[in-house]
This record gives structure tokens, C-alpha cells and sequence, in this order.
């Protein structure tokens, strides 16, 4: 069984009958990092690790509030698409027990590829143009939201690191880091496995781990690539890839700080693992993201308010 | 609530609406539920998640507003969001409509710690009168509160010479606890000293005391049946003759008023017989040639009058059968033991011995509680007819009077009829004009009569049984107050008045007189004068009522 919920799809997606992620990757990869490829085996926590007292989770939500379309001079109209979207930092103090949230910004963006669009006010909210190369094709719209929301979630996890660091936190980003890679101790973290970056002799040893443990750390060599590793989080179903994330961290770094972070990690996200019976996504989605999340779609503000002044914003222009 | 400010239950607050077109609208309130719970929890659960430290969420508290004041009155809602403010000095009194009250009565203070008050127009007849007290017996303090209303009253001025001059019959059911009214409570300390002074009350106990008690049983001196208070008790007692003539018999029985019985023809014509034919004689009377100079012997002669198939008819009617009759006699036989101490034949006529609180002190306590329960009917439903027909005959409704009476379950209960309920009946409906002020305390007000209950202005409500709060007697407590009664601490009540559209929670102060022997001071001077008003020396000789030549002529 899996332990997510069906309309999430699955954790990892499987092969017709197989055994793991599909499609195999065509990265390079090294995994002779942090011991040979031989020598591979599931690695405990080790007890040294001091786990930090401060993690910053980051994370950011979307949401379509409408979709327009735009009266050019011509006759020709442009699709557009009116969205909110919103980062947030969750600050968990460990040593004091006590999570708050940090950092927390709202944007809300027109994409249309529309020449002549300009900025909606819809009552008391504006909607910031954000023109789009291209056609514009209205099924296109939904991706360009996404770095307009990434540079969101860069902008708050600076801002919160600038406040109060210790210098020995962690930050834990939601999602692969992409061109987050520039924050310091940060990792980027997967929940769902598409690709097969292992090549299948090792398969084994990610399956075989038992909760806690993590895979040594391996290298890809890809354009998003870096360090990388396995870890299982506790609480899974027992089937084979379940509770299994990917965790990367930059690949400016070196070899040691790699492995640190991995240490790090294994100590730390255990911990923020859920309940498959207050979470869906159990055990991959973690307490403080879930929270987050709440929180940040809260702040989105009401949709059904936002597309009646949309309505009524778009209805006085015209 | 923003963080670092909170709301307590019965908090006054007040809030100020903007309008476009006029002045601004004042909304005040009465904190009435309160809650906190986490922002951000989805399950209960998540409570561990959030003190790890691992999930983010927000202490939230809000509380809820029962309004109570909107001014001026234009009934637009707070806006939401704006900013609330505890009320203090002026705006708390407007808040709670004291500052509308011309007279207030303090009754303790609020959880705020400030004095409450009740309006006076609605206890002394002007607008309204009678207070209905219920809860459970022991920790709701019924009677405690409902003397210490008294001693406001009499105290606080704000009745002016109304209070100066009125008057108080309480009727003590349980223990000895109201026989020390005029004792200082050695058991006051410094803090119930300055609850005191903050209602601008002085300390001290009740000034002017006159204590009733019955006849002890089987003694021939009449001397007061009561074993703690010593001193200043007088005993009281109707003679033979004053139960014939005022008919007092109906009084013996506890539904003579009821039409399904057969008997009441009886005792209604017995009274009238005894009322026409009995002629005082010696301590006693006399009728049909015979001295009867006992309850007992009264009895006795009556059944024996009316077992006889001669004399049956003069006393009871041509129409009566035998079994009504025997029912009757059966009764009365029954009222023997109970009633034989009280009304008595072989006492002094001119001795005081009656409880009349024209003549009386302030307050006079009428001690029952040594009296089987045949008994305690029979002096309550006397000594309230007889006040209110003097006060009938006076026909003002000045001074007033109160009567404090607990269990009223017992003397008016919803179901049947009696003359003692005929007599509160009356008391509630018509007092308010005459200046009677029924002040009663009961258990369960869902058992007493529907039309007290509901004459009366100011209801009160301690410590309630749960299955008692749910009836619908009790529909002016918010729900939430209503599950607050059933936890409320002794000294604790809540006080519907009609013209504060919520129930105010009151805690009273301890009383500064005593409540038992164990913690009475040294008792007043005055009390040792009672004990040669017992028997006045200086009374002629059959003076009452007789020639004013036979006055001493000096």
C-alpha cells in the first residue's frame, strides 16, 4: 500500500509492476563521494551529529484567482491569468519548543503576454502585471507563476537567515532547490520520486533502509544537479520506497560540507515527519510545511471576495 | 484579543461604532463566554506538535459579548475589528445602567472587584418589588444573601427615610443560624472589613433584633424553646381564645382551600361555629357551657361535637356525611401534638405573645426551626395574614416590609391550594402596593408557585442542581451563566434585574454578624432589655383592650 492519498498521486512513480522510480535518469552520476559504490550500505545517524536547534523551513503556495482575457486594439485578445501566491518561513526552535512563522509575503500577479495590460486594482488589492514572452497560450499561464513565487521564497529565506542565525541552523526548502542553491546550509527537499538517479545495484540499499537512515551521498551532474542523498522518514507503510525522499544540497559545495549537511539531515527531518492520519502526503509532507502551507493559504485571502472584485475591477474598465 | 491582553468572565466592556451621519453610537457589554485555542491545529493532537516546536501556530483567545447598552439607541452592530476596551468608573455604570438607577441598593461586588447594585425602584414597589432566590441548599447561600440585601438596605441610605423606617420578618427554618443577627461576627477579618467599606457599608451587625421562638414543649411557663441564644428571645403563642376569633383553624390544615376535598366544608363551618360561640374565659374559653383550656382539650370537644348525631348538624351543616366528617376529625386529631405548644389556653392573656412587627424591632426573626412541619405552616401562614391584613387596614404602602421566607417550595407549591398559598399569592400579586416585599428562597423555583415566580422583579440564582438549571424557570441565564451556576462558589450569585438585560454575578461579602454560637462576639446591650420586656411590670392588669381609666394615672 501506499501511504498517500490517491488523489495525490503516488510518492514515487512505478513502473508497470516494478519496483521504484521509472524513468531512469540520464544523469551522470558519481556515487563513489562518500564511500566507494561497493561499499554501499544504509547509513545510521551517527551519534556526533549535533542536531541544530534552529530550522527554517521555506515554502510557498499559489493560487488561481481568475482567468481573463484582454480586449486589444486590434480585436485580438490575450489570454490572462490573475494569480496570488505566498512564501513563508517557518522558524522551529527546538530548544525551546517553539515554531512561529518568520517571514511571510503575499504577491499577486496578472501573466498575460498582452502588450497593453496594465495593472488591476481589484478593491484593495493590486494584481502586478507580469508580462510573459511568447504566445501566451492560456495553458502556458499556470508555469509562469512559478519563479515569480521562487524569487518570493528566495527574497523570505534571506530575510529571515539576515534576523536571527546562529550559524549552526538548517534550512530545509520545499521542492528541489533549483536556483535557491546560493542560500547557505540549505537543503532542498523531495518529496516525490520521478526519476531513477541510482543505478539499479544500488536500488537495494535505498530500499533496505530502515527509518532514519539515509543512502550515502552521491553527486549529479546534471544542470539542477548537486549533491544528493536517500532518507527514510519514519512512519511509512512498509512498502519499498515508502517514507523514501531525496534530499540535495548545492553542488558549490565541498565534499565534507555535503556530507555534514546529510548528517544534519538524517538527524533533523525525522522529526518533522507526519501522521498518515492528519496528512495525506504522510510521512513525506512535514508538520511545519503543512502549517506553513495553512497559514500561507489563509493569507491568500478569500477566493470567492477576490474574484468578485476582479469582476467588478475588470467590469469599470471596460 | 491581541497577545498580552486578556478578558475575564464579566468583564465590562465598551466599544465606540463611527457613523457617517451623526454621533458616534457607544456599545458596551458583558464578557459572557471566553476561549483560547491554537490557530493552526488541525487535530487536537497537533497541541504536542505545536510545543515540540514543530508546528507553527498562533495562540489564539477571543471572548464573546453579551451587550447589555447601546447608546444613543440606534441599534447598529460593532464594527468588526474595532477596538474593544475594558470599561471603568463612568462608562462601566453606564455600561450596567447604573447610572439610570436614582437609588442604589450595593450588593456586593463584581469578579471585577467594583461594587454592583441594584435598582432600587424595582425592590421597594415602585416599579416593582419581591426577590425570588433559588439553589441548592448548603452551598448556594440563600439565606445569607438574602440577609445581607436586608442589611444593604437598611444601611446603605439610599432608601432614605423608607429605609430607615422598614421593616423585616425573616423566618428562621434551619438551625439557629438567623438568632444572631444582631451579634458582631468575631470571625471578620481585615479583607471582609474593606469589601465592606467599598460598598460604603459599615461593618457592624444588624442593630435592632427582636427574636421569636415557640413555647418549649410541655412546659408551662411558656419560656422560648432555643438552646444557643440565651438572651432577648421572646416566646410567641396564640391563646385559645384569638383561634377562635380570628379563625385560625382553616391554618391547621394544609389544603383546606382545596375544592376536591370534602372535608374543607367542615372546617370552614367549624371556624364559623367556634368563632360565634367561644367566649374568653380565664386564659382560655368557653363554649356551649364548657371551659376548654388547652389545644388538646379543643380537639377533644370538637370531634366529640361532632361524632354526636345531635350536635353534629349545628357544628357542621345538615349535609355532611359521616365519612367527611371522620375525615376531618382524623386530621385534626393529627394536628394535636404538633399545635398543642402554640395555641395555648393556660398562658397570660396580656403577656405579649404575639409576633406583630408594627411593634416589633427592625427586624424580627420568628424561629421555626425546633417545629414539626404541620406547625411551621401554621405560624407562617398566620403571622403573614395577620401582617397583611394590618397592612390592608392601613392601607399605605409605607413602611415597608420584608419577608424573608426559605423553602417557599413548601408553603406555595405549583400544584394544589392552601390558605398559607393563598396568603403569598397575595403577597406577590397586591404586596408591591401595600409595601410587603416577598423575599423568597427556594431549591427548585420550578416547584413554587408560577405566579410568585414570575411577580417577582429581581430573581437571584447561586449554586444550581444541572437537571434544575435546564428547566425553563431559569431561561434569563445565558446558557453560559447557566453552566456557571452549577459550579458556583459559595458567596457567589447571579442577579437578574429588570433593567439590565444581563445577569450580573455578585459575590456578597461575608457577613458581619454572626451566623452561628461558635463565632457570635459579646451580644448587645439591648438584648438584655427583652428579657424584662417578656413580662412588662408596668402592664395593667388586663389593660389590653380594656377601660383607659384603669391606666396607671400617671
Amino acid at each position: 500500500m501506499d501511504a498517500w492519498d490517491p488523489s495525490y498521486g503516488a510518492s514515487y512513480e512505478g513502473a508497470d509492476g516494478g519496483e521504484g522510480p521509472a524513468s531512469p535518469s540520464s544523469a551522470q552520476v558519481d556515487t563513489d563521494v562518500e564511500i566507494p559504490a561497493a561499499e554501499w550500505a544504509p547509513i545510521d545517524v551517527s551519534p556526533s551529529v549535533r542536531r541544530p536547534d534552529v530550522v527554517f523551513l521555506v515554502d510557498g503556495v499559489r493560487r488561481n484567482d481568475a482567468g481573463l482575457w484582454t480586449a486589444e486594439e486590434d480585436g485580438t485578445s490575450y489570454a490572462g491569468l490573475a494569480a496570488s501566491y505566498a512564501a513563508g518561513v517557518v522558524r522551529c526552535d527546538l530548544g525551546r519548543g517553539q515554531a512561529e512563522l518568520v517571514g511571510a509575503k503575499v504577491g499577486r500577479g496578472l501573466f498575460t503576454a498582452s502588450p497593453t495590460a496594465s495593472d488591476v486594482q481589484a478593491g484593495t488589492v493590486r494584481y502586478t502585471v507580469h508580462r510573459i514572452e511568447g504566445a501566451g497560450e492560456a495553458s502556458k499561464l499556470p508555469s509562469a507563476v512559478q519563479p515569480s513565487l521562487t524569487a518570493l521564497e528566495i527574497d523570505i529565506s534571506s530575510e529571515a537567515r539576515a534576523v536571527g542565525s546562529d550559524g549552526a541552523d538548517l534550512l530545509v526548502v520545499d521542492g528541489p532547490l533549483r536556483n535557491r542553491r546560493q542560500l547557505p546550509r540549505t537543503i532542498g527537499y523531495v518529496k516525490t520520486q520521478q526519476k531513477q538517479y541510482l543505478p539499479g545495484a544500488l536500488t537495494p540499499v535505498v530500499t533496505s533502509l530502515r527509518p532514519g537512515q539515509r543512502t550515502p551521498v552521491f553527486h549529479l551532474g546534471t544542470v539542477w544537479g548537486g549533491w544528493s542523498w536517500y532518507l527514510r522518514l519514519p512512519g511509512g507503510s512498509g512498502a519499498p520506497w515508502s517514507g523514501i525522499v531525496r534530499v540535495e544540497c548545492s553542488p558549490d559545495l565541498a565534499p565534507d560540507e555535503a556530507i555534514e549537511l546529510a548528517e544534519l539531515s538524517s538527524a533533523t527531518l525525522p522529526r518533522f515527519a507526519s501522521a498518515s492520519y492528519k496528512d495525506p502526503r504522510a510521512p513525506q509532507n512535514l508538520v511545519p510545511i503543512a502549517g506553513l502551507e495553512r497559514r500561507l493559504r489563509t493569507m491568500l485571502g478569500d477566493a470567492r471576495f477576490l474574484h468578485r472584485a476582479l469582476t467588478k475591477a475588470t467590469a469599470l474598465t471596460r | 484579543m491581541t497577545p498580552g491582553s486578556y478578558l475575564q468572565l464579566d468583564d465590562v466592556v465598551v466599544t465606540k461604532r463611527e457613523l457617517p451621519d451623526r454621533e458616534p453610537v457607544t456599545i458596551a457589554g458583558v464578557v459572557t463566554q471566553v476561549r483560547a485555542r491554537h490557530e493552526g491545529a488541525q487535530f487536537d493532537s497537533d497541541v504536542f506538535a505545536i510545543a515540540d516546536g514543530t508546528l507553527p501556530a498562533m495562540v489564539q483567545e477571543a471572548a464573546e459579548i453579551t451587550t447589555t447598552r447601546v447608546d444613543p439607541e440606534l441599534y447598529v452592530p460593532p464594527a468588526p475589528g474595532a477596538v474593544v476596551h475594558r470599561a471603568s468608573g463612568e462608562a462601566r455604570d453606564a455600561a450596567l445602567h447604573f447610572d439610570r438607577m436614582e437609588r442604589r441598593i450595593p450588593m456586593g461586588t463584581g469578579r471585577d472587584g467594583v461594587p454592583v447594585f441594584l435598582n432600587a425602584d424595582f425592590l421597594d414597589g415602585t416599579r416593582g418589588a419581591h426577590v425570588s432566590i433559588s439553589g441548592i441548599s448548603g452551598v448556594a447561600t440563600k439565606t445569607s444573601f438574602a440577609t445581607f440585601l436586608l442589611y444593604s438596605v437598611f444601611r446603605s441610605g439610599q432608601l432614605g427615610a423608607d429605609g430607615a423606617n422598614a421593616r423585616a420578618l425573616i423566618f428562621n427554618v434551619k438551625g439557629e443560624d438567623l438568632l444572631f443577627l444582631d451579634h458582631p461576627n468575631t470571625k471578620l477579618d481585615e479583607s471582609t472589613r474593606a469589601a465592606y467599606k467599598l460598598l460604603e457599608l459599615p461593618a457592624n451587625p444588624f442593630p435592632d433584633i427582636r427574636v421569636y421562638a415557640p413555647p418549649r414543649a410541655g412546659d408551662s411557663s411558656g419560656a422560648p424553646d432555643v438552646s444557643s441564644r440565651l438572651t432577648g428571645v421572646d416566646a410567641f403563642y396564640w391563646t385559645l381564645e384569638e383561634f377562635c376569633s380570628l379563625r385560625l383553624l382553616p391554618y391547621v390544615f394544609a389544603d383546606a382551600d382545596d375544592e376536591r376535598q370534602q372535608y374543607t366544608m367542615v372546617v370552614h363551618s367549624v371556624t364559623a361555629h367556634l368563632n360565634r360561640h367561644a367566649v374568653p374565659a380565664e386564659g382560655g374559653i368557653s363554649i356551649d357551657g364548657r371551659r376548654i383550656g388547652s389545644y388538646g382539650d379543643l380537639v377533644d370537644h370538637i370531634v366529640e361535637q361532632l361524632t354526636d348525631d345531635d350536635t353534629r348538624s349545628t357544628w357542621a351543616g345538615s349535609a355532611v356525611n359521616m365519612g367527611t366528617v371522620n375525615a376531618f376529625a382524623r386530621r385534626l386529631i393529627g394536628s394535636k401534638r404538633d399545635l398543642a405548644r402554640l395555641i395555648r389556653g393556660d398562658l397570660a392573656q396580656r403577656r405579649p405573645h404575639q409576633i406583630k412587627t408594627a411593634e416589633s424591632a427592625q427586624v424580627t426573626v420568628v424561629d421555626l426551626h425546633n417545629l414539626p412541619d404541620r406547625a411551621q405552616r401554621f405560624v407562617v401562614g398566620v403571622t403573614l395574614k395577620t401582617e397583611f391584613e394590618e397592612k390592608e387596614k392601613s392601607g399605605t404602602g409605607r413602611p415597608l416590609l420584608f419577608v424573608v421566607l426559605d423553602e417557599l417550595n413548601k408553603y406555595a407549591p405549583r400544584e394544589g391550594t392552601s390558605p398559607i398559598k393563598e396568603v403569598l399569592l397575595d403577597i406577590a400579586e397586591r404586596g408591591r402596593s401595600l409595601g410587603v416585599i416577598l423575599i423568597g428562597a427556594q431549591q427548585t423555583a420550578s416547584e413554587v408557585e408560577r405566579r410568585i415566580v414570575t411577580n417577582s422583579a429581581i430573581r437571584v440564582v447561586g449554586r444550581l442542581d444541572p437537571a434544575e438549571a435546564a428547566r425553563p424557570e431559569y431561561g434569563f441565564l445565558p446558557p453560559a451563566m447557566r453552566q456557571r451556576a452549577l459550579l458556583a462558589r459559595p458567596g457567589t450569585m447571579f442577579v437578574n434585574q429588570p433593567d439590565i438585560p444581563v445577569p450580573l454575578c455578585v459575590e456578597f461579602p461575608f457577613p458581619a454578624w454572626a451566623t452561628r454560637k461558635s463565632e457570635s462576639g459579646p451580644p448587645p446591650t439591648s438584648t438584655m432589655k427583652s428579657i424584662v420586656q417578656g413580662a412588662d411590670p408596668f402592664a395593667v392588669v388586663g389593660g389590653r383592650g380594656g377601660s383607659q381609666d384603669d391606666d396607671i394615672p400617671f
